[in-house]
């Protein structure tokens, strides 16, 4: 794979793995007996792993082709696997996580094994490692189609897209071992926060260069959501992360807010985490993937804007949604409350935007489980925000918070909107990335669509009358006006839903595994095909007038 | 790429770009956007001017109908305390006996009590109030401080060896640990102890009168001289067969060795008299029930 | 009519949609403009927390986290219980009914972080201190459904084995002061000898705890073994002050149900 570097390119990596393994041998030597020095052995083990590829490559011939006449793709391709990867590890924990809830008993007699400590390394495990791997490999893919322009370097994707996985197994082995700021998606400590950061930096200069370089006059609208997703992801980590270690060898860090302001900083952090993580990005996966595949113009240029700066714009406020009826001050509930749901219109101006532009190929949605994948991932993104901003009334707020209910909003977000929208993006592209003529099998694909519909549905449906119950189970008074129901009546009335959630998760997560079967055989042994066109043309587009609306 | 071209389906223009073979209409936002836009809007401005919105530098705009979720809470609270304060205040000015003669308030007991229980007493005595290892049944008739009302309610309220001034303080003390008894009388002891309790312990004769009379010296004061206990100091029967750390070898051993000392919480700041009282008729009809 | 309202924004739209064409050409305009539009919300909804003064009420009784009650509450965080457990009793009339007097925020004023929670899976603990026994507790945590058979919560007995490490906790509670919390040198410096005090009422250590953190303390053998201080002291400790910090939640409300 790194072959296609040149000499120096080559001695640049080498001596980051050299920094890196300095790094991980001082941790694992000041952190000894702490977490700290495990994460260090990581962080070793790692960088000689890399150092042994870029050695295999070193006494290679230099790259003869002229780079600038091709794409890079060798990133997209590690980091489409890679996130395969953790979409089977990440959705299998979330089955294991939903099976102890049904049967508590289903673990091993260790620490490492309970809930509290498997339940983050199952949503950092699906939102970062295969959400944030998916997002980043197809943004290199995007950003240099749309731009018609070469990545801006070859070692800065490869150190994004490593360093941003190094994080991710620092984090979940971070969980297992009981190191974590509880804050809820942000849970790694100070020194994985501070890595995140670098790498972070890192993918946004390699961005804005790649789009500097670009062959065209304008800026395609994926690219928007990808560059919002970069920078405002990063601002939210940074604010929210923001701690004193304990000591600096050792892993524990306190948070430098509490209360009041920490909540409503996390909050702020936690809801824009999912605006920018796990909607913005994949808002620019859609715009590209989705009218690509149906052949189709973007339904409306226009609509694209509004509907992208009122994501940019509103999201942002809305976090305070989660602190409804708390100590959290009534005047930020009440901003909270309404932008989330003036956030509806933009959100569902971009769903809408999507599926109007199926119009003139339903016939190819009806075919094709590849953009059936997409345009079902529209219609639940659509149904997913209507119901968080219904979620976010304060009155609606008070009988699901808390409850299950969150969790089958989420989890129509994260499967039914994320997922499917990422295995369609990574069926139209795979065969095209590994030059092959189709996938190697498009039963499978279509096997897996009704899989992960089955699953989610089951899933959501599950979650909403367990939520609903319970949240209503909590709140029903007798006719003395007391209380009807016990906390434990709620747990009995419980069980059902979980077991029913966790069949319906076995099911996505078979699915998850046939595309990653599937993927493995296509790379593998599907028929070769060389595609057309599909490389940078340098000429520089000319520049349309500015259109005026019909 | 420049031209603008129609798009044959839908007649809709482009916007004249390409980038890798997707191109934009340029449809127009659709009305029903601007509708729910507009719609949306100005139900947060109005909103906004009803209730506390904007932050200004030390403070913020209250809105004009004042309202405070603090407030309004206490305030629904103390609308239902006053709704419930209707039978509530007779359930705490009454004996218990009173109540049980009383229909409608026994029936707003038993609305109330099995959820109540649950919520506050279940996680130590059960849900069935059939008790555990460590923890009494209350259901059995063996009282620690004796079944009558005012008892129960005296309990409920002060809790057993909890942080309240006026507690009950039941110690079993550490035989073995503090050094009053060695291993081998504490065996001895155990001994006799089961066989007040009719169980079979297999020790000799002369073995059961050492323990006898090691019983009389040590025990007596507080079980007394029978074992049948005592109620004033919360010493429980030890010759019946309801047991609440157990009757076996290694409980036995375990209670002498190293003394007992159960804490029941005290509730008389988190639950109301009429609360307490309610709880009180639960368990007691529960005991008189029986033990399923 | 419809039409008539919507023109003057279809006309301000138009314009603006006639400039976003111009400027979505430059990668930083597009940079500055998103780094505008989403910092707005979070600096209008955030700063203003910390200057006004009403957002924390005042609560003079307010006491700290002894050190061995912090390290419960490091286990606590390491654990994940707050996956499980909110810490935040709303303002709702059932919530007040079940779990007692709403939570202020002055209650988790010296929480860095705040463990308000996102999900009930199991109850609300922010006034669990005092509900239970130490005995209970342990029990509980040691296999939860030998006590609670309906219970999904996982076991914790590993807890007992585990002596507490506590001679980081100086470090631990100095770290805390660099972000706010009022720890005096003298605590901090006997943090480690406090924390194994608080569990050892028979040592001589356990005079300094009542000094330095109040006669009130709880001052016993949480885990029930009487000669070694265990992670589940600490663990119980911190159960057993959660709500009894200070007292201001109960002195606007009334107590309890009815
Ligand atoms: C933390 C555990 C715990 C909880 C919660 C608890 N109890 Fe108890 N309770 C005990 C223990 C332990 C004893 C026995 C004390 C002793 O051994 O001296 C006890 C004793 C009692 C007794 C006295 C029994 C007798 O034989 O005299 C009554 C009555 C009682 N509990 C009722 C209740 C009620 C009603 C509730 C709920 C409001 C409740 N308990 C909650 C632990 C608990
Ligand atoms: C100071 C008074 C006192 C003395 C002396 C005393 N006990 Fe107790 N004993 C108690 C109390 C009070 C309890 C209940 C403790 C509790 O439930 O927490 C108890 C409990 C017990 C129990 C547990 C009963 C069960 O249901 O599990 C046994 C067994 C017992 N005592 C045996 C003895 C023996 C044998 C001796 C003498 C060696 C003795 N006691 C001396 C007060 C005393
Ligand atoms: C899988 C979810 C889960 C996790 C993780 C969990 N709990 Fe629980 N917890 C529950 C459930 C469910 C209950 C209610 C049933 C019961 O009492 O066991 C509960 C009850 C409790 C109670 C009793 C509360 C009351 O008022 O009755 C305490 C105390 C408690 N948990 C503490 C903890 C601590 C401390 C941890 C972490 C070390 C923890 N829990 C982790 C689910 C969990
Ligand atoms: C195989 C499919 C999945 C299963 C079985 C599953 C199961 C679970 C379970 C049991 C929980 C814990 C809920 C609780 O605490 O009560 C959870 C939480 C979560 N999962 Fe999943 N999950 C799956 C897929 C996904 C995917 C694909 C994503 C994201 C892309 C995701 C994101 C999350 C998030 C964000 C949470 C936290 C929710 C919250 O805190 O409210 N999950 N999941
Ligand atoms: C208009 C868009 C949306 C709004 C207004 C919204 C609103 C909400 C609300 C009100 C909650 C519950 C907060 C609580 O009571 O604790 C919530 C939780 C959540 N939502 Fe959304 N939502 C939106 C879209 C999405 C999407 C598309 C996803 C995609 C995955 C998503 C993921 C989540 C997650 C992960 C949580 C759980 C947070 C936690 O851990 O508690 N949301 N959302
Ligand atoms: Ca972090
Ligand atoms: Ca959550
Ligand atoms: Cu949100």
């Amino acid at each position: 794979m790194m072959e296609r570097l040149t000499g120096a390119e080559r001695q640049i990596a080498l001596m980051i793995c050299v920094v890196m393994a300095i790094v991980g041998l001082v941790m694992a030597a000041a952190g000894r007996g702490d977490p700290m020095g495990s994460h260090g052995a990581i962080v070793l083990i790692a960088a000689g792993i890399v150092t042994c590829f870029v050695l295999r490559a070193i006494g290679e011939p230099e790259p003869a082709e002229d780079r600038t006449t091709s794409y890079y793709d060798d990133p997209t391709k590690a980091g489409l696997v890679i996130a395969l990867f953790w979409a089977v590890v990440g959705m299998g924990m979330g089955v294991w996580v939903a099976a102890q809830l049904a049967w508590p008993d289903l673990r091993f007699d260790a620490a490492w094994s309970s809930f509290g400590r498997i339940r983050p390394v199952h949503t950092s495990g699906v939102i970062f490692g295969f959400g944030g791997n998916a997002l980043i490999a197809t943004s290199y893919h995007v950003m240099q189609r749309t731009s018609r322009a070469r990545l801006a370097g070859h070692v800065s994707p490869w150190f994004v897209l490593l360093g941003f996985n190094l994080f991710c197994i620092v984090a979940a082995s971070g969980y297992l071992m009981g190191v974590t700021q509880s804050k809820e998606y942000a849970e790694p400590e100070w020194y994985a926060d501070i890595w995140l950061v670098i790498v972070w930096v890192v993918y946004f200069v390699l961005y804005i260069r790649t789009l500097a370089r670009r062959n065209e006059p304008h800026i395609y609208v994926a690219n928007w959501y990808y560059l919002a997703f970069i920078l405002v992801v990063a601002i939210l980590h940074i604010v929210n992360n923001l701690a004193v270690p304990a000591s600096l060898t050792g892993a524990k860090s306190y948070s430098a807010f509490a209360g009041v302001q920490d909540a409503m900083t996390q909050w702020w952090y936690g809801h824009n985490a999912v605006a920018f993580f796990l909607t913005a990005g994949f808002l620019g996966m859609l715009y590209y993937f989705l009218p690509k595949r149906a052949e189709r113009p973007i339904y409306s240029y226009r609509l694209s804007i509004l509907s992208f700066w009122g994501i940019v714009f509103f999201y942002i406020w809305a976090g305070s949604h989660h602190l409804h009826y708390t100590a959290l001050p009534q005047w930020v509930q009440t901003l909270g409350m309404t932008f989330s749901v003036m956030l509806l219109v933009p959100s569902w101006a971009s769903a809408g935007n999507a599926l109007m532009t199926l119009n003139g190929a339903w016939h190819k949605v009806r075919d094709d489980a590849t953009l059936r994948f997409m345009m079902v991932a529209a219609v639940f993104y659509g149904l997913s925000t209507f119901e968080g901003s219904f979620m976010a009334v304060r009155a609606v707020n008070s009988l699901s918070h808390y409850t299950d209910w969150t969790v089958g909003h989420v989890h129509a977000g994260a499967m039914g909107w994320v997922a499917l929208i990422t295995f369609g993006s990574i069926y139209s592209v795979v065969p095209l990335l590994w030059k092959r003529e189709t996938m190697y099998s498009w039963k499978l694909v279509e096997w897996h669509f009704w899989l992960a519909l089955a699953g989610t549905v089951i899933y959501v449906f599950a979650m909403w009358n367990s939520g609903i119950v319970q949240g209503l189970m909590w709140r029903t008074y007798t006719d003395s006006g007391t209380l009807a129901y016990s906390f434990t009546d709620t747990l009995v009335a419980m069980h059902p839903y979980y077991v029913a959630r966790a069949c319906g998760g076995a099911l996505f997560l078979t699915g998850a595994i046939l595309a990653a079967y599937n993927v493995y055989m296509t790379i593998r042994h599907a028929p070769e095909k060389r595609p057309e066109r599909d490389y940078p043309t340098s000429s520089e587009a000319t520049e349309p007038a500015v259109p005026a609306a019909e | 790429m420049s031209v603008k071209e129609r798009d044959p389906l839908t007649g809709h223009q482009t916007t004249g770009h390409e980038w890798n073979g997707i191109t934009e209409l340029n449809t127009r936002v659709p009305r029903a956007v601007w509708f729910f836009i507009i719609v949306t809007h100005i139900w947060a401005l109005v909103y906004w001017v009803l209730m506390p919105a904007w932050p200004l530098v030390n403070t913020f705009t209250r809105g004009l109908l004042g309202i405070d979720q603090q407030v309004q809470v206490d305030k629904r609270v103390a609308a239902a305390d006053a709704t419930r304060s209707l039978w509530a205040d007779r359930i705490a000015a009454l004996s218990l006996d009173e109540i049980r003669d009383d229909p409608v308030l026994v029936s707003h007991v038993d609305q109330t009590a099995p959820a109540l229980f649950g919520d506050n007493c279940a996680a130590c005595h059960g849900s069935r109030a059939e008790g555990g290892p460590g923890y009494p049944s209350l259901v059995d008739d063996a009282w620690l401080w004796g079944g009558d009302d005012e008892t129960i309610l005296e309990t409920l309220r002060v809790g057993i060896n909890a942080p309240h001034p006026d507690t009950r303080y039941a110690e079993m003390p550490a035989f073995g640990r503090d050094g009053m008894l060695d291993r081998d009388q504490i065996r001895v002891v155990a001994g006799y102890v089961q066989s007040l309790a009719g169980l079979h312990s297999g020790a000799p004769p002369e073995r059961l009168e050492e323990g006898a009379a090691l019983f009389a010296d040590n025990c007596a004061s507080c079980h007394g001289e029978d074992g049948t206990g005592m109620h004033d100091l919360g010493a429980p029967n030890l010759t019946d067969s309801h047991w609440i750390y157990g009757g076996s070898d290694e409980a036995l051993f375990e209670t002498i060795y190293g003394g007992r000392q159960g804490w029941m919480p005290a509730w008389e700041n988190r639950l109301t008299e009429a609360q307490r009282k309610m709880l009180a008729i639960y368990i007691t009809s529960l005991a008189d029930e029986g033990p399923e | 009519m419809f039409r008539k309202i919507l023109s003057p924004f279809a006309r301000l739209f138009e314009f603006h949609a006639r400039t976003h064409y111009r400027t979505e050409r430059h990668s930083m305009a597009l940079t500055l403009g998103i780094i505008v539009a989403a910092g707005v919300g979070g600096f209008v909804e955030i700063a203003p927390l910390f200057t006004i003064d009403e957002t924390v009420e005042a609560a003079p009784d307010m006491r700290l986290y002894t050190p061995l009650e912090q390290a419960g509450r490091d286990i606590y965080i390491r654990e994940g219980c707050y996956a499980c457990h909110s810490q935040m009793i709303r303002t709702l009339q059932d919530e007040v009914d079940r779990y007692g007097p709403y939570s202020l925020a002055v209650e988790s004023q010296y929480d860095h972080p705040m463990l308000w929670g996102s999900k009930r899976t199991g109850p609300d603990l922010a006034r669990l201190g005092n509900k239970y026994s130490d005995d209970w507790h342990v029990r509980h945590l040691v296999d939860p459904r030998a006590v609670v058979p309906e219970s999904v919560m996982p076991q914790y007995a590993f807890l007992l084995d585990r002596t507490l490490e506590t001679e980081s906790l100086p470090d631990r509670l100095a770290a805390l002061r660099a972000v706010g919390v009022p720890y005096s040198d003298e605590q901090i410096d006997n943090a480690d000898a406090d924390a194994r005090g608080q569990a050892r009422p028979d040592t001589d250590a356990a005079d300094g705890v009542s000094k330095r953190y109040g006669d009130a303390t709880s001052v016993r053998h949480f885990d029930g073994q009487r000669d070694r201080v265990t992670e589940m002291d600490a663990l119980v400790a911190y159960l057993q002050i959660l709500g009894g910090l200070t007292d201001a939640a109960f002195a606007n409300q009334p107590p309890g149900e009815d």
